[in-house]
């Protein structure tokens, strides 16, 4: 199974549910389709719901590199990650990207830190 | 009675990142022949597909009349795994550093930290005939049958 990707509103900020593989080819340009789409609509804060993705590969990870780039010099952009699985965890932690990532198990918390 | 040896596992694709689902196929199909635990099946997948796309994007700059090739054998409680590709090489000491801050916000760069961090031993040699040859041992911890 490839990537799903659903999104969920409240407020400016987009709830972006993931589920599946993110990897190299198809999975990653599913994510980076629907990200361009949403920031072409404007917005500019995203939590990023990692609980359903059982595998993500290092051009996934670039993906997520990419949107936090995009959008971290732009007024009120944010990017935050939510429910991460212990070998995503592992993931970032290899890579350093969870200094770069602000991430959290609970849904409420990260969204009340985006209100800010 | 002689015993049977541990079957070894073995393919060759065309460099285009779509050979990949047969690479997944072949991991599978390894990690269960000895069988290994589920995060350690999931870490050898991860690895080896990284390595591959190496072989495929880099290596061979995804020529479709250039091929990789996967190798994964058990050797006693190790695993090794060689992937070989027909590119020009590369020297992966020289390559950089994806955790310096400087390189922390670039799109790609990680495949190579991530093998070298469940990988026990990872060298690159040259082919014979050019090309470069990856091989990687992981040994298996006790708890990971």
């Amino acid at each position: 199974m490839s990537v799903l990707l659903k999104t969920r509103r409240l407020d400016d900020i987009v709830i972006l549910d993931l589920s599946g593989r993110i990897t190299i080819g198809e999975g990653t340009l599913t994510v980076r389709e629907a990200l361009q789409e949403l920031l072409r609509a404007g917005d500019r804060k995203f939590l990023v719901n990692l609980a359903g993705v059982d595998y993500i590969d290092s051009s996934g990870l670039g993906e997520l590199v990419t949107l936090f780039t995009t959008i971290r010099h732009q007024a009120d952009g944010q990017v935050k990650l939510l429910n991460l699985t212990k070998r995503i965890r592992d993931l970032l932690q290899i890579t350093k990207l969870l200094t770069v990532f602000e991430a959290f198990d609970n849904e409420t918390e990260a969204l009340k830190s985006m209100r800010h | 009675m002689a015993l049977k040896a541990p079957r070894s596992f073995e393919l060759t694709v065309p460099s285009r990142l779509e050979a990949l689902e047969e690479v997944q196929r072949l991991v599978t199909e390894a990690t269960r022949e000895y069988q290994l635990s589920e995060d350690f099946s999931y870490w050898m997948e991860l690895t080896i597909c990284e390595s591959m796309i190496n072989a495929i994007r880099h290596g061979n700059q995804c020529d479709p009349s250039k091929n990789a090739r996967l190798k994964i054998s058990l050797n006693g409680s190790q695993i090794e795994i060689i992937v070989e590709d027909q590119g020009h090489g590369f020297n992966l000491n020289e390559l950089a550093d994806p955790t310096e801050t400087k390189n922390l916000l670039k799109p790609s760069g990680r495949g190579i930290l991530i093998i070298r961090s469940f990988m026990d031993e990872v060298d690159l040699t040259e082919c014979e005939g050019g090309g470069s040859r990856l091989r990687m041992i992981k040994r298996i911890p006790g708890n990971s049958k």
